[in-house]
């Protein structure tokens, strides 16, 4: 308020403008009610890309469930007579080079892939806002040694830790999912205490502060659900990045054990086959693709629905 | 006024930070608040005036703790606030609150209305039960002028003026003995000015709560004053009475400000000439060795240059100026 103000009663009569009615109320905002959930399903709904994309995951999971379910076939039965067979109305997507149903390998892969993904995600959901919150809360000594240390573990490359998990714990998906999770919350940890950095400064935090409230309550009750949205666009982008990493494990050869399939893992078996049949190569990693397309597509249209900078 | 029990004594306060002053030059000391001393008395206004940066924030932010003091004694109701701990720290955070400049960032937007006001309720465990909690926000809601279907709804709905309204609801609901209002009506439109102020005004009469009400200039804290204190780069100048000061200022600073309001009288201001204040505020990384206004000031001597003037009792009010002093 650097500008001269000229008090009230000095306004010649002539400057006066008389209201219309519709500015009568105008300190009464006659807006309606939405909550921040509702406003941001409203927005992410107008993105036809992420719809879609949630459409799309939807289903799978829904598959993923049910086909191994219903289907006459299991994930191991093995049918010597029907190899490498085309897709047709017995086997819906065909047979590999064991005579298993694909469809049914597909979908029990699904299984394992998303859980893989989701699970991932949630772990490092977890430690990274825990972890990132109270260095970007506490600051100082603690933070400048508690993001040293996670600097540490993310510089070592990850195929150590892979290597290290699988001899210690075997073969297994929580081998998988523990290998992941050693340096995946770090990213989500940097953005937390980034974002926790600068909402601590606003004043509503400073009120929280004033009026008594303890660290743990600001920093989970004010701060991190303030950061909410920029935290659920990572989790999101996480998930394709877990299911990735399996995969790829899978695919190498490290993960989970035969006869169970990943998509990776049947990537791995079609290879063999690719010059003769390469529709067996299609369907994972169609499946891989797809699911990380519409995580990705999801991930973007939670960015812009969750930010009412961006509406 | 002089019977009144003092509610919050500083005696000596300073406030510095520390900051980098780039690679070359090293750290830095910004001498936010130095070496202040002041009273408030309980049930009364005082009010906090300066130009912006000269560290009034930054005092009252010291006296509820969220910035540490470097060195003085901070006294609420006798006691150092600096040493308190456990019951006794969340007694003082019970009874002194603070408004905030911004009414724009001082309310979580992610809560609703009654959320806002209840969480003070929530944190000291006040009012019993849930229903009694939130007929007191009702309550409290109806104390600022607002409506109580407005619990349900977001900041983001409500004005600059009703926010800083939900504000004192949220102070309100501990029953302090002490708001400091830090700038809480700059932010507002000059109509919605007066409309926060009479609320303020009127809460003091209720309850008897004392304020310590900061502005960046003398008008604002006119109306709801009943002591000033002038502040400039970190050090009281002068404090007295609302009426002695706006009467008869004596620190130049004091009067170059006064001069600077626009008076609605128009013989009065005829007669009046402006002060005018030349020259930037100095930093607060390297104040003046003398007097903290000796750049600017138009009656500056070769003393003032060199030695530092006492706050001192000039009859009336308190001032820090060689050129009062016989
Ligand atoms: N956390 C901090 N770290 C470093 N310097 C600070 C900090 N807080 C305030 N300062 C400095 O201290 C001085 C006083 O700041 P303060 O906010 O108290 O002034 P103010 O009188 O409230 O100003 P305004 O009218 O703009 O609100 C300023 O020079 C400011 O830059
Ligand atoms: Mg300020």
């Amino acid at each position: 308020m650097t500008e001269q103000q000229i008090p009230v009663d000095r306004i010649p009569d002539e400057l006066f403008q008389k209201l219309d009615d519709s500015e009568k109320n105008n300190e009464f905002l006659a807006m309606e009610s939405k909550t921040y959930v509702q406003d941001a399903w409203n927005h992410f709904k107008k993105n036809k890309l992420a719809l879609i994309s949630l459409l799309f995951l939807a289903v799978m999971v829904v598959l993923a469930i049910i086909v191994p379910m219903v289907s006459p076939y299991t994930y191991d039965g093995q049918d010597l007579s029907l190899r490498n067979a085309m897709p047709g109305l017995d086997h819906l997507l065909g047979t590999d080079k064991f005579g298993r149903d694909i469809l049914v390998r597909l979908m029990y892969g699904a299984r394992i892939s998303l859980s893989v993904g989701f699970a991932a995600a949630v772990i490092n959901l977890c430690i990274g806002v825990v972890y990132g919150g109270i260095c970007g809360y506490f600051g100082g000594k603690l933070d400048m040694v508690l993001m040293r240390i996670a600097d540490i573990i993310y510089s070592i490359p990850s195929m150590l830790y892979v290597i290290m998990v699988m001899l210690i714990f075997g073969s297994n998906i929580f081998s998988v999912l523990l290998a992941i999770s050693v340096s995946g919350w770090i990213g989500m940890a940097r953005q937390v205490r980034t974002q926790v950095m600068s909402l601590k400064e606003r004043e509503y935090a400073q009120a929280a502060r004033v009026m008594g409230a303890s660290h743990k309550r600001i920093l989970f009750q004010h701060l991190i659900v303030n950061s909410m949205g920029p935290i659920i666009v990572n989790t999101t982008l996480m998930v394709p990045e877990a299911i990735f990493t399996e995969a790829f494990l899978a695919f190498v050869g490290v993960g989970i054990s035969i006869p169970q399939s990943s998509w990776g893992t049947m990537a791995n078996e079609a290879r063999s086959l690719i010059q003769t049949y390469p529709i067996q190569m299609l369907w994972p990693v169609l499946a891989i693709s797809l699911t990380m397309l519409s995580l990705n597509f999801i991930g973007d249209g939670l960015n812009e629905a969750l930010d009412p900078r961006k509406h | 006024m002089d019977q009144q029990k003092v509610l919050v004594a500083l005696e000596d306060v300073s406030t510095y930070f520390t900051v980098s002053g780039g690679m070359l030059r090293g750290k830095r000391t910004v001498k936010a608040v130095d070496g202040v001393s002041l009273e408030i008395r309980e049930g009364e206004t005082l009010g906090l005036v300066g130009e912006s940066g000269c560290g009034k924030s930054t005092l009252g932010r010291t006296i509820v703790r969220l910035n540490e003091p470097t060195a003085g004694r901070i006294l609420f109701e006798g006691k150092d606030v600096t040493e308190l701990k456990g019951e006794a720290l969340a007694q003082f955070r019970r009874e002194t609150q603070m408004i905030f400049q911004d009414p724009y960032a001082s309310l979580d937007p992610r809560m609703t209305i009654g959320e806002i006001i209840r969480e003070p309720m929530v944190i000291h465990g006040l009012y019993g039960t849930e229903k009694q909690r939130e007929e007191k926000v009702v309550e409290l809601l109806q104390t600022v002028g607002l409506k109580p279907d407005h619990i349900r709804r977001y900041p983001h709905e409500f004005s600059g003026g009703q926010r800083q309204r939900i504000s004192i609801a949220r102070t309100l609901a501990l029953q302090p003995k002490f708001i400091i209002c830090d700038e809480p009506i700059s932010a507002l439109d000059v109509s919605i000015q007066a409309q926060i102020i009479n609320i303020l005004k009127r809460i003091q009469r209720e309850t008897g709560i004392a304020y310590l009400f900061i502005a960046h200039d003398l008008s604002m804290v006119k109306h709801i004053s009943h002591r000033i204190a002038v502040m400039y780069l970190g050090h009281i100048v002068e404090v007295g009475e609302s009426d002695t000061i706006y009467r008869t200022p004596m620190h130049p600073y004091t009067k170059a400000l006064l001069s600077a309001i626009p008076i609605p009288d128009p013989i009065r201001g005829k007669n009046r000439h402006r002060i005018p204040l030349g020259g930037e505020i100095p930093s607060p990384i390297d104040p003046p060795a003398g007097c903290p206004f000796c750049t600017r000031c138009p009656d500056a001597e070769e003393r003032c240059f060199t030695q530092r003037p006492q706050l001192s009792q000039r009859g009336d009010r308190a001032v820090a100026c060689f050129a009062l002093e016989e």
